[in-house]
């Protein structure tokens, strides 16, 4: 199986913090990691090439920094990574993203003469969007299934793709190549070893294309390709709750506060004849 | 930034003002039109009055006429219905490709879309077939009066701020929000609407649908439960979810969790609550050895009551609970429990048939 994984380098939104004044986003010091529900992709794609062999190789669009993400996954076991790079491919939103990355994706295609699979993360901690997966297909005029759990090969160029939504699990079939966002926490990331980091770097470097190479045209990829506009920020507005606060340490006490505050109010906590 | 558009050979020009009227798209299943769906109506008819059009509900599936009704007694005002035998299985770019070719024949200049799984699946590919932008998560809309664009907000990088996305030279507009992020619009039985029948080319699947089978029959959604006991970090460890059961079984609730108790493996990932994971409307929300962080706390903006404890006077959750008990769970939880027992036995008799215990008057 040829695989290639989409893996973006996100900024650690735990310690993301703002300009109060400005509303922007503070940048510095703020560290980036591989997306976490990427890693869950990494392991799928891997998981896959042990079962049916082939090779697993990572792409990426993101500034130079994201070679150490790349760094990471080949750590993993990822047999090659493909850095996508270029000033002008900044600012992008999800359409510009996708376009960017399909054009990507055929090349890595062409190169190898065969794709099979093309496996997401569900969605970045850093923009929750979940639309690349499926734009990204769309671009490639291939199909695509999100929230998978599991995929099996069939005969005939198919494969079972089992994947759960709200109230139902559903098996389909679908031909390669195909797309697939893989459900997040679905699987457990293996560890990186170091072995691998050293010999994919003595044997493999990271590729990085640049719009030189992909030629897209500057008018379709980045802030100019992009139809939405980020246009002001504000904080989010607090909801008004009644913020009492029972501090005696007995526990009964409390209980029966909590209780007597539910009995005064519209809300009958234990049940009864209202409704 | 300037204000003419850069033209990219991947689509056409398009000009807004042939672009009219806002789509709400009906996510169905099993002949059954998801409530989250028609909660898009609400901000849907709001923006309608602001922009002084017509809403509309659209439905795609097989043999499914009857759902159209539920879009005119939550508020459309017509209803576009593709009713196809080749719809009848789901497939994302499928059911994209229809929404497309109506978008393109009819010009809406919004489309509203439920934050279901299904259709979070399918809206991108929507989006990308028209070559339009997409907003994803909103929990806010407003209409800028000069430019009659859709002003999108939505949470960037965490919870805590909100950015208002606008698409100033594209048409439809497209945006998505999460289930119970909007309110459900009163039904009302009397309501009609009209119903335009339109045919469209559906492509062939590339796949087949070989199994589905449902998830747990008789689960309570999380979505839709009265009462939600929620387990933080505090919690400890595995063993303090049975505590926390029960204490939902007294309740008629169910448990969920924060991030941190979902990462420890103490609860599946679909019991998530917060900006990534679901957004909830219980009556009651008990947080339990949740700390209160702006993630957290985005998914309960809509419970109506939020009850705390934590063993940290100083936790933030305080400030976003309407009643606070400090202290240790281990000692709280089963005072509780205790307690309602006892006002339970107390009043046996407005008990008797009465299953799930939290209720609005
Ligand atoms: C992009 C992004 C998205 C996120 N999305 C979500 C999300 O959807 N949902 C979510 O929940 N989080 C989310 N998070 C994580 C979030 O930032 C917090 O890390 C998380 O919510 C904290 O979980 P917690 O409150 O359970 O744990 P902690 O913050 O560790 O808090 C534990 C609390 O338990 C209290 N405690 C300890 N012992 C006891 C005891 N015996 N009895 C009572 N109280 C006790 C402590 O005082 C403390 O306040 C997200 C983070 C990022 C960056
Ligand atoms: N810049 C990028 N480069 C490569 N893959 C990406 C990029 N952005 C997003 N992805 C992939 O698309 C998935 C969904 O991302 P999103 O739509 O941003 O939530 C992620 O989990 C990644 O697998």
């Amino acid at each position: 199986m040829q695989i290639l994984v989409g893996i973006k380098w996100v900024p650690n939104t735990s310690n993301v913090r703002f300009d109060p004044k400005t509303g922007a986003l503070i940048r510095e010091g703020v560290p980036s990691i591989v997306n976490p529900h990427d890693l869950d992709a990494v392991e799928f794609a891997l998981d896959l090439r042990d079962r049916y062999g082939g090779e697993v190789n990572a792409l990426s669009m993101a500034p130079p920094s994201a070679i150490e993400g790349l760094e990471q996954v080949l750590g993993m076991g990822v047999d090659s990574a493909i850095l996508v790079s270029d000033r002008i491919y900044g600012g992008a939103d999800t359409l510009a993203t996708s376009y960017v990355l399909a054009h990507a994706v055929k090349r890595i295609s062409n190169q190898r003469g065969k794709l099979d699979l093309v496996i997401f993360g569900q969605e970045t901690i850093d923009s929750s969007t979940a639309h690349i997966a499926a734009q990204t297909a769309s671009w490639l005029d291939l199909p695509y299934l999100y929230y998978v759990r599991s995929v099996e090969i069939k005969e005939n160029g198919f494969i079972a793709v089992e994947r759960w939504l709200e109230d139902e699990k559903t098996i389909y079939d679908l031909p390669l190549p195909a797309v697939l966002g893989v459900a997040m926490k679905s699987r457990e990331p293996r560890p990186v070893r170091l072995i691998y980091k050293i010999r994919a770097k003595a044997e493999k470097p990271i590729e990085i294309v640049t719009n030189e190479i992909l030629k897209l045209n500057p008018n379709c990829v980045g802030l100019k390709g992009s139809p939405t506009w980020v246009s002001k920020i504000d904080y989010t507005p607090e909801v008004k709750r009644k913020r009492e606060v029972f501090m005696d340490p007995d526990a009964g006490k409390a209980a029966k506060w909590l209780m007597q505050k539910y009995a005064d109010e519209d809300i009958n906590l234990i049940g009864g004849a209202h409704r | 930034m300037s204000e003419k558009e850069s033209s990219c050979p991947e689509w056409e020009d398009v000009e807004k003002k042939d672009y009219r009227g806002i789509w709400v798209l009906g996510d169905i299943h099993g002949g059954r039109i998801s409530e989250a769906s028609l909660q898009m109506l609400t901000p849907a008819k709001e923006l309608a009055t602001k922009l002084d059009v017509d809403v509309t509900g659209v439905i795609l599936g097989s043999k499914i006429s009857k759902v159209a009704r539920e879009m005119f007694y939550h508020g459309a005002d017509r209803s576009i219905l593709v009713d196809e035998p080749s719809l009848g299985t789901y497939f994302p770019e499928i059911y994209a490709s229809v929404m497309a070719q109506l978008a393109k024949r009819f010009k809406p200049e919004l489309i509203l879309i439920a934050g279901t799984m299904r259709c979070r699946e399918m809206a991108p590919c929507i989006a990308n077939i028209l070559r339009v932008g997409i907003t994803a998560d909103c929990t806010g809309f407003d209409v800028d009066s000069e430019s009659r664009d859709v002003l999108q907000i939505r949470p960037p990088f965490g919870a805590i701020m909100l950015a208002s996305i606008r698409t100033p030279f594209r048409r439809p507009q497209i945006a998505t929000a999460r289930p119970n992020v909007f309110p459900l619009p009163k039904r009302d039985e009397g309501k009609m609407g009209k119903i335009i029948r339109a045919e469209v080319d559906v492509p062939k699947p590339r796949g087949r649908l070989v199994n589905s089978q449902s998830l747990g029959l008789g689960r309570v959604l999380l979505e839709k439960a009265d009462c939600i006991v929620s387990a933080g970090k505090g919690i400890g460890g595995p063993e303090g979810i049975g505590l926390l059961e029960e204490l939902a079984s007294q309740l008629g609730g169910v448990v969920a969790g924060s991030r941190k108790a979902v990462d420890a493996g103490w609860l599946p990932a679909d019991r998530q609550i917060g900006q990534t994971g679901k957004t909830v409307k219980p009556i009651l929300y008990i947080a339990v050895g949740i700390s209160g962080s702006a993630q957290h706390v985005f998914g309960i903006r809509e419970a109506k009551s939020v009850m705390a404890i934590n063993t940290d006077s100083e936790a933030p959750i305080f400030k976003y609970a309407d009643y606070g008990v400090v202290g240790d769970y281990r000692d709280i939880v089963p005072a509780l429990i205790e307690e309602i027992k006892r006002t339970k036995l107390s009043r046996p008799n407005q008990l008797a048939g009465m299953e799930g215990m939290t209720q609005r008057k």
